[in-house]
């Protein structure tokens, strides 16, 4: 068990244009379970293979511990990693697979049995361990790639998305039996996903990343409550925080009938005349017509509890646009044809039990006190 | 009258199959028969006609027209016992050599392609493209380079040079590396690399990886090689002839050749016995090794 630091590590394929991770600052306590988020080919993965070993550092430092690894090899790191498609060898059974570290390391046979077998109880893969991969489950076969890691007890786990191989059921419930068992054995892990349902739902501390560069590392808490950007705005929360973009004057921004006033520090800190207004679906509520702003229900998602409408501006507010950030899937599914008449899709969460019928005409104001403004420009986030 | 209504019945499903007249039914099926049987005979008939002739006493070909007209064992007592024509010691020099070429082929194959799948270096595209183009030309263009090679290596080094077994291992060895590595690097790419990663970080060397990972996985391939190989050194007539000059050290197609070879005293019933002998150890590898050769021909495809 150890800390990790990236100490300003830069990672460049031959041939490749732009590095795919830059000068990546990361400090990663001991026992943490730090989970790494982004949109695919944001970095992620290769910031995993290198501190695995498996992909070379242009430049900075790894350090476990107080070990520098940058150049130690992948064998010598006492790092486990589960891979994706869980890579158990197809030739050996269960036990073998699970105890093939141990057999490296020429650890004897009892030792070896002894751990593969407590390994095997944690996971309640006792009667499977003589059996092939082939002859598991998918979930089993999972349990296994993670009876692999744990049977060495490492310094550090590696996870590269480990559940995207599972049915959505299954998902769910390995994702807490994943997280419970890493905080029990008090190892450090760094955990790979696109998923950031499971990012929020797993890390103690979620690192966002976008184009190899990081964006924002903190609590899932802080990163829904205080987005410190655009992106990582757009990227968390599922559906995706709305955002419009509007125009500041007098220190006020217009949201269709409202209008909302900007704090001089968040003037000051301001580059452009633009700010981008992000309102999450949740804190605007149905409101008194002519009061926000006015949306026609498009597509009404009924979820038991809640319901998402998802809608476009009524014309009448149309110098507002909503912003597209690329990345967030969620915004651009939700608009697969982008309408150029200033309507684009809004998110709005309301009452399950009394949902709004497709076509008609609702208004929603935000709840003043959740409103995230960002610099147009920059994407930075205002400060409060 | 219960009885008598089901057994009309019984008797109706028969009668509607029995619909389809004599010729339609040899049309939908029949002819597979006929077709299987042909191919049976076209496949069978050499070798029993070889079979007869070598139980033949008469030692002609055209004597043995009528099969199994006459039964001895004569063929097979001279061929053995022979004190000219060493046929035990044919078979001992054929089986070193294409068990020696088998073994040496896959662990050469199977290194060279290992290398060329898993690791990246300065001229490996050229080194598999070359391999490639150089497998285009036969090796009969080579004889001559390889006669005029092993004399002078014999000068040198005796044991690996002209007339020595070890000489013509060396040389089939040389000739198959191409092909083979061309056909295990194909096998080795469908082998995830993640296999080789997670060992890796399981503390594996690359020989760690390669003998325990890698080779368990990749049998079928290694099977297939080997047995091509042995095959083909098996039944190599002309290399042999070339290379080998004693009797003392020639192989079985070498050695069954003498037989024939000699004009108005040609031994046919002779030279047959020693082909029957000869295909046994094929047809045995063959058999012993069959499931591994459909799954390693076809072993690209599935998923492992």
């Amino acid at each position: 068990m150890a800390a990790v630091t990236f100490d300003r590590i830069t990672c460049q394929y031959p041939g490749a244009e732009r590095p795919s991770v830059t000068n990546l600052d990361l400090d990663i306590a001991d026992g943490e379970f730090l989970v790494l988020v982004g949109p695919s080919g944001c970095g992620k993965s290769t910031t995993l293979r290198m501190l695995a070993g498996l992909e070379d550092v242009t430049d900075g430092k790894i350090l476990i511990g107080d070990r520098d690894v940058t150049d130690v090899p992948s064998r010598d790191r006492d790092i486990a990693m589960v891979f994706q498609n869980y890579a158990l060898y197809p030739h050996m059974t269960v036990a073998e697979n699970m105890g093939f570290a141990l057999k490296i390391a020429k650890v004897n046979a009892e030792e070896r049995r002894r751990r593969v077998e407590d390994a095997a109880k944690v996971l309640d893969l006792t009667q499977f361990l003589d059996r092939k991969p082939k002859a598991l489950s998918g979930g089993q076969r999972q349990r296994v790639a993670m009876g692999r890691a744990i049977v060495r007890s490492p310094q550090v786990f590696l996870m590269d998305e480990p559940l995207s191989n599972l049915d959505a059921k299954l998902r769910v419930q390995t994702r807490t039996q994943i997280a419970a068992l890493t905080r029990r054995l008090g190892v450090t892990t760094v955990y790979v996903t696109h998923d950031q349902v499971e990012a929020m739902t797993m890390g103690d501390r979620v690192a966002v990343l976008k184009d190899g560069v990081l964006m924002q590392v903190d609590t899932p808490r802080k990163l829904y409550d205080h987005p410190n950007s655009e992106f990582v705005a757009g990227f968390i929360g599922s559906p995706a925080m709305n955002l419009f973009r509007a125009t500041v004057h007098h220190r006020q921004v217009k949201l269709g009938s409202l209008a909302l006033d900007l704090s001089p520090a968040q003037q000051e800190a301001l580059t452009t005349d633009e700010v981008t207004v992000g309102i999450r679906p949740e804190d605007m509520a149905t409101a008194q017509e002519g009061t926000g702003l006015p949306i026609v229900a498009e597509v009404v998602e009924e979820l038991g509890a809640d319901a998402y409408v998802y809608g476009y501006l009524a014309p009448v507010t149309a110098a507002n646009t909503v912003v597209r950030v690329d990345p967030s899937a969620q915004v651009a599914e939700a608009d697969p044809d982008a309408k150029d008449d200033g309507a684009s899709p809004v998110v709005v969460r309301t009452d399950g039990r009394t949902p709004l019928r497709v076509g008609s005409t609702v208004w929603v104001a935000p709840n003043t006190e959740h409103i995230h403004f960002f610099d147009a420009s920059t994407g930075h986030r205002l400060p409060q | 009258m219960s009885t008598s209504t089901t057994s009309t019945v019984k008797n109706d499903r028969p009668g509607s199959r029995s619909r389809l007249s004599a010729g339609q039914r040899f049309a939908r099926r029949g002819w597979k028969h006929i077709a299987a049987v042909v191919a049976c005979v076209f496949a069978l008939f050499p070798l029993i006609y070889a079979f007869s002739a070598s139980l033949s006493p008469t030692g002609s070909l055209l004597g043995s027209n009528d099969l199994f007209a006459e039964v001895t064992g004569a063929n097979y007592q001279n061929l053995l016992t022979d004190p000219q024509n060493p046929f035990m010691t044919w078979f001992g020099n054929s089986m070193f050599i294409s068990i020696t070429t088998a073994v040496g082929a896959v662990l050469m194959g199977a290194a060279a392609a290992y290398a060329f799948s898993r690791f990246r270096f300065k001229f490996r595209g050229g080194g598999l493209m070359s391999l490639l183009i150089i497998q285009m030309f036969p090796q009969l263009l080579a004889f001559v380079a390889i006669f005029l090679l092993l004399f002078s290596i014999s000068e040198v080094y005796p044991f690996l040079g002209l007339n020595s077994r070890l000489g013509l291992v060396a040389v089939y060895l040389g000739g198959a590396l191409g092909a083979n590595t061309f056909l295990m690097y194909g096998f080795f790419n469908t082998i995830p690399r993640d296999l080789d990663e997670a060992a890796t970080l399981d503390g594996a060397s690359h020989s760690q990886i390669y003998w325990t990972i890698i080779l368990p996985l990749v049998t079928p391939i290694l099977v297939v090689v080997g047995m091509l190989s042995f095959i083909a050194s098996f039944s190599d007539f002309l290399l042999a002839q070339i290379v080998l000059q004693d009797p003392e050290k020639y192989t079985l197609a070498v050695g069954l050749y003498q037989f024939v070879s000699v004009q108005f005293g040609e031994n046919w019933g002779v030279f047959t016995a020693g082909a029957i002998l000869s295909a046994i150890p094929v047809v045995l590898l063959f058999l012993l090794l069959q499931r591994y050769i459909v799954s390693g021909l076809t072993g690209g495809a599935v998923k492992g």
